[in-house]
């Protein structure tokens, strides 16, 4: 009840104690931190996050309005590990662990001091920012996939999401965002809300409450379910998320206790990222599938595929043994997607799909890019400058350039001749005598340099100038400005199967009808 | 929502050719889809969505006009083609092999016919035009018959390829089945909807940019969100307020407030339909308004409502706010709420004309120009023009109309006295929306608007919270790449450099442009660094296009023509907070120390 609102949802004004921040170090280097002024650490500064870009003790990042340029601190990163290695050997889980051990805590954190350089900006935890920085378990949805599923879905607050395969959690946080529209009432209170017909909303009984938004999400590993548990706690989503390691081949998506999965989870939408959709299918139903129907279905993953194999031959009779109970919203339409990578995948969803009586079937593939955006500098002032192209920008330049060039071809070949002339000269002269020896070399001096003066400049010359150059132009507006893809190009992250089915309509429901409207 | 057609709004039924007819569904009427056919809206009423009904009608010898569901296992055999009539059935030989040649069997019967055969003539068809117009006026059971005829009198439907026979018959039946399925209108088949005809009017925007801006402006249902203030005691900060530029004709801020859960009205008879312990409540929160704001009934009326409401009965809603239209017989009068008086979870849409231009929001029940009390846009939506936002003291509606006293006032006419309560009401809505929005704090920005984006930004930016969000969608990339090029890092570099030699004197909340210094005049600024460069970070570009498969039975392929058109881009970013003076950043990514300054490039 005290809980504070996630930071996902509200991250309030600013970075708070243990909860979730983002360091953004660069576009898509982001380092995800919770936030804690604990003094349990190696560092005498408490905890501390060492980046590429300098060294980042939580008390500078803590209390700072969310989106705030944070400045390095000086961090002695050297020492730590010989003083401190008998208290690491005793318990080896780092500087990431949340609870405070007693015995080690030091009375106060020294104050960082601000280091000349480096910095990252501390941003607020959102499904966007935690996709670029989780830690992978799994392929992960990345954010043009699922806005695009969530948008086709017509996932809305309020509304429950079933997500099996939960994987690294990218979707499951951001299928959190769609669904979110509150917390229970009575929480409203702790959110620090001026709340002023609270006595109204308590007199309502509990049935009587609004529908919350939620998302069920199953995943077979049990190491990765715990640890998407983990986080999900962390975030303060767990509210919302629930987190079931199961097979859902074999067990369906019923919640409960193991022998009685009785409790629906009521969904109106799901998201199936699994290796094989069709044989989790037939568990989401309206009513119990008939045995050829199961048949075909599972007939249809024939594959030889290991995995699948098990899961076939038990889930014969599974229907039967159970009561039936179907995990899904009667009320309204049921929106389907399937992640899968590989075409025969969707071909046995599809086909398992229209067996089971879903329509509007129909599969894309999301393909996203990203542009970079950057001015290119062509011409020859670019020479010896990083980031440009230095040859010619246009044919004048061009030509100037090659007049440049041959203009001193001459003056050197005739500072050659005039050289060689010299010679002769010096040797003619050698030989009539030495009268005219100071008078010729002063010519030949005298030549040589009027010849230079007039020389279009050397490479070197030419380097010296475009780096002086450089001062006094705004690089930043210069040049062309162009678009193109980003080196990283996903051409195929999977195919999306997109299916509705509708809710169920007997011949009583069209009486029904029939007479309420005449 | 969308559990099943209600009355009065607006539904999309998609016919056998493939278009998509809006209407809006009232009851004791007839409906029409041209040549179709037409049935009476109460066959349709009260049934679910996504359901294929089949029209049989005075042709088809009936009375009256019926509609007949086709289930589903129906409408799969017809779209796989004869050889997967029952889709239970298991298939067994994977269709192997191309089109190329005919595979025949050990015992010489055809299995898969090749199209060697095949002969381009129309004449193959025995029917003559009229004579199809002939048998559609004698009516045949729904279409159907006449598509058997027709291929009866095909001479070589035998030689066909069973793909080929399987795209005649379809193509048959769109044209002549009597079918339509029932859609709900909600944002996404409203932007199919209006792409296919008048594109141009929102911008192109296809539904994977929709999702995009929804993802990237973070934007999300924030009723329980707290509004805070900020340091400086004025601004506040958060509360799920976003800032909406929408030259759309309303389709961004659709999608935007379905996705916090504010498009669609309440569905006020849900539950008496559902009948079930948990009917769901969709859509409206349970947060109560927090009546600081001038409302326009007393208190007293107020604290009778409250009681009022914990005595009601089952059948009402308990959130619903306001309940001027429809009113139903035995509710109490409802505390009033004004207009636009939200406090959390809203959108404030900057407009640059008088009134903003949120037609489409017709569609899901909510007229600008006539706002319903009991829509939750009705709250929850803010309009401001630009205008009002850029300089309120120039609006007319920013000046406090004269209060007159009680006492005048009751010896006023009536329609007078409705008049001067009108107006003071009308000042209250705008004057609160200018002062909330220009105190700011706001969690992100999306714009879709043919307007220059640096001048929006320019102005709005300062707007947002730290760590809020930057979204601008454009058809065409060129503006949001010279948006990217006054965000660029070389130019931030050089306006770090530039304030490093002239810091200006307003601080990092102000709309930080340094004043004229040292000769640098204000124009050149200006014309530079039309934006502050910091106030921003990652911004990136990105476009994104969902390509559409074809799924038959070994006939999967993606679909062979979609739209051209724009391709649609997206700007995002995140508004962070720079501080003050030098910042040096440390890295190596070049291999030599850079300075924040202009990008200093040194000799390779």
């Amino acid at each position: 009840m005290s809980q504070r609102p996630s930071p996902f949802l509200d991250p309030g004004a600013h970075s708070a104690q243990n909860e979730l921040g983002i360091l953004q170090l660069r576009r898509d280097h982001l380092i995800p931190a919770v936030l804690s002024a604990n003094t349990d650490s190696d560092y005498a500064e408490g905890k501390v996050e060492n980046t590429r870009f300098g060294s980042f003790p939580h008390s500078t990042l803590l209390n700072q309005p969310w989106g705030t340029q944070i400045l390095a601190s000086v961090v002695d990163t050297g020492s730590r590990g010989k003083s401190k290695k008998r208290k690491r050997e005793r318990d080896d889980d780092g500087q990431e662990t949340p609870e405070p051990k007693k015995e080690v805590v030091k009375d106060e954190i020294v104050k960082a001091a601000t280091a000349t350089s480096g910095f990252v900006h501390l941003v607020p935890p959102t499904p966007e920012t935690w996709t670029l920085c989780l830690p992978h378990r799994t392929q992960v949805v990345y954010t043009p996939d699922y806005s695009y599923i969530l948008q086709r879905l017509r996932v809305r607050p309020g509304d429950h999401i079933v997500e099996a395969g939960a994987g690294s959690g990218s979707f499951t946080h951001a299928a959190a965002r769609a669904v979110f529209n509150g917390y229970q009432e009575g929480d409203n209170n702790a959110n620090g809300l001026l709340d002023t017909n609270g006595p109204e909303q308590a007199a309502y009984p509990k049935k009587r409450r609004r529908r919350m938004g939620k998302v069920y999400s199953y995943e077979f590993h049990a190491p990765r379910a715990t640890q998407l548990k983990a986080e999900i706690e962390e975030h303060g989503l767990s509210d919302i998320v629930t987190i079931t390691n199961r097979d859902v081949y074999e067990d369906g998506f019923c919640l409960g206790s193991q022998e009685e999965l009785n409790t629906s989870p009521d969904a109106d939408v799901i998201f199936l990222d699994l290796p094989a959709p069709w044989l989790a299918l037939k568990h989401l139903t309206r009513s119990p599938p008939s045995a050829a129907v199961v048949k075909s279905v599972t007939a249809s993953s024939d594959s030889p595929t290991p995995d699948n194999d098990p899961s076939l031959s038990t889930s014969q009779p599974q229907p039967t043994s159970k009561p039936f109970r179907s995990p899904l919203n009667p009320k309204k339409p049921i929106r389907i997607c399937t992640f899968s990578p590989c075409i025969e995948q969707v071909t046995k969803t599809v086909s398992a799909m229209r067996s089971l009586g879903w329509l509007e079937i129909g599969m894309a593939e999301v393909q996203s890019k990203r542009l970079e955006v950057r001015r290119e500098r062509i011409g020859l002032q670019e020479e010896g400058l990083r980031g440009a192209n230095p040859s010619a920008a246009t044919v004048a330049e061009a030509v100037q350039r090659l007049r440049d060039v041959e203009d001193r071809a001459k003056a050197f070949h005739g500072l050659q001749k005039e050289k060689q002339e010299e010679v002769f000269r010096k040797a003619e002269a050698k030989k009539k005598g030495l009268n005219l020896d100071a008078d010729g070399n002063v010519k030949a001096g005298k030549g040589g340099k009027k010849m230079i003066e007039g020389l279009p400049p050397s490479k070197q010359d030419r380097l010296d100038r475009a780096k002086r150059e450089l001062e006094n132009r705004n690089v930043y507006k210069e040049g062309r400005l162009v678009h193109r893809t980003e080196p990283e190009l996903k051409t195929h992250t999977s195919y999306l199967v997109f299916a509705v089915l509708p809710r169920e309509w007997t011949k009583e429901d069209e009486e029904r009808a029939r007479r309420g409207w005449g | 929502m969308h559990s099943h057609l209600r009355p009065n709004t607006h539904i999309a039924l998609r016919l056998p050719s493939g278009i998509l007819k809006i209407l809006e569904i009232i009851p004791n009427t007839n409906i029409s889809i041209g040549k179709y056919g037409t049935f009476p809206a109460n066959l349709l009423l009260g049934r679910p969505y996504y359901l294929t009904f089949e029209i049989s009608d005075k042709e088809d010898g009936k009375s009256k006009p019926e509609l007949r569901v086709v289930p589903a296992a129906e409408l799969h055999a017809e779209a796989l083609g004869n050889d997967h009539a029952t889709p239970a059935e298991s298939r067994d030989e994977p269709p192997d092999g191309g089109v190329e040649f005919d595979i025949v069997g050990e015992d010489g019967e055809v299995i898969m016919r090749s199209n060697r055969l095949t002969v381009d003539d129309p004449s193959r068809q025995t029917l003559s035009m009229d004579e199809i117009e002939e048998l559609k006026k004698a009516g045949a059971g729904s279409g159907k018959e006449i598509i058997a005829k027709i291929m009866a009198s095909h001479m070589a439907i035998d030689e066909k390829t069973s793909f080929s026979l399987a795209k005649y018959t379809l193509r048959k039946s769109r044209k002549y089945l009597k079918r339509f399925t029932a859609l709900p209108l909600d944002v996404g088949l409203l932007s199919e909807y209006v792409i296919e005809k008048e594109s141009y009017k929102i911008m192109e925007l296809r539904e994977e940019s929709l999702g995009l801006i929804g993802s990237w402006s973070n934007v999300h249902c924030a009723d329980a969100s707290r509004v805070l203030t900020a340091e400086d005691g004025i601004s506040q900060i958060g509360g799920g307020r976003w800032l909406v530029v929408d030259d759309t004709g309303g389709l961004v801020t659709a999608a935007l407030a379905e996705k916090m859960g504010i498009l669609y009205p309440l569905e006020e008879d849900e539950e008496e339909v559902s009948e079930a312990e948990d009917g769901p409540q969709y859509n409206e929160q349970g947060e109560q308004a927090p009546t600081a704001e001038a409302t326009a009934r007393p208190q007293s009326d107020a604290q009778q409502t409250s009681s009022d409401t914990i005595m009601a009965d089952a059948n009402q809603t308990p959130n619903s706010k306001s309940s001027d239209p429809p009113p139903r017989p035995r509710k109490p009068p409802r505390q009033h709420i004004p207009q636009m008086s939200k406090q959390t979870n809203t959108l404030t849409v900057l407009h640059s004309n008088n009134q903003p231009n949120l037609s489409l929001l017709k569609y899901f029940g909510f007229d600008t120009g006539n706002p319903v009390s009991s829509h939750p846009l009705y709250h929850h939506l803010k309009s401001i023009s630009w205008l009002q936002f850029m300089s309120p003291h120039d609006d007319p509606g920013y000046v406090e109309p004269e209060v007159v006293p009680d006492e005048v006032l009751a010896t006023m006419k009536s329609s007078r006295r409705g008049n001067y309560y009108k107006k003071r009401r009308r000042w209250e809505r705008t004057s609160r929306v200018i002062d909330e929005t220009r105190r700011g704090g706001f969690d992100g920005l999306i714009v879709a608007s043919a307007m220059e984006p640096t001048s929006i930004l320019k102005e709005c930016v300062p707007l947002l919270r730290g760590g809020g969000r930057v979204v601008v969608y454009s058809a065409n990339v060129e503006p949001l790449v010279e948006l990217s090029d006054y965000y660029s890092k070389e130019r931030r570099a050089a306006y770090v450099a530039r304030q490093e030699n002239f810091p200006p004197t307003n601080g990092k909340q102000a709309k930080a442009e340094p004043q004229e210094t040292n000769g640098v005049s204000a124009d050149d600024e200006e014309e530079d660094f039309p934006v502050n460069p910091t106030l921003l970070l990652a911004p990136s570009l990105q476009t994104a296009r969902a390509r559409q498969w074809q799924v038959l039975p070994g006939r999967t392929h993606p679909m062979m023509t979609s739209r051209g058109g724009a391709e649609g881009y997206l700007f995002t970013a995140t508004r962070v907070l720079p501080v003050e003076g030098k910042v040096e950043a440390r890295g190596t990514f070049r291999g030599k120390k850079r300075k924040t300054g202009p990008d200093t490039a040194v000799l390779a």
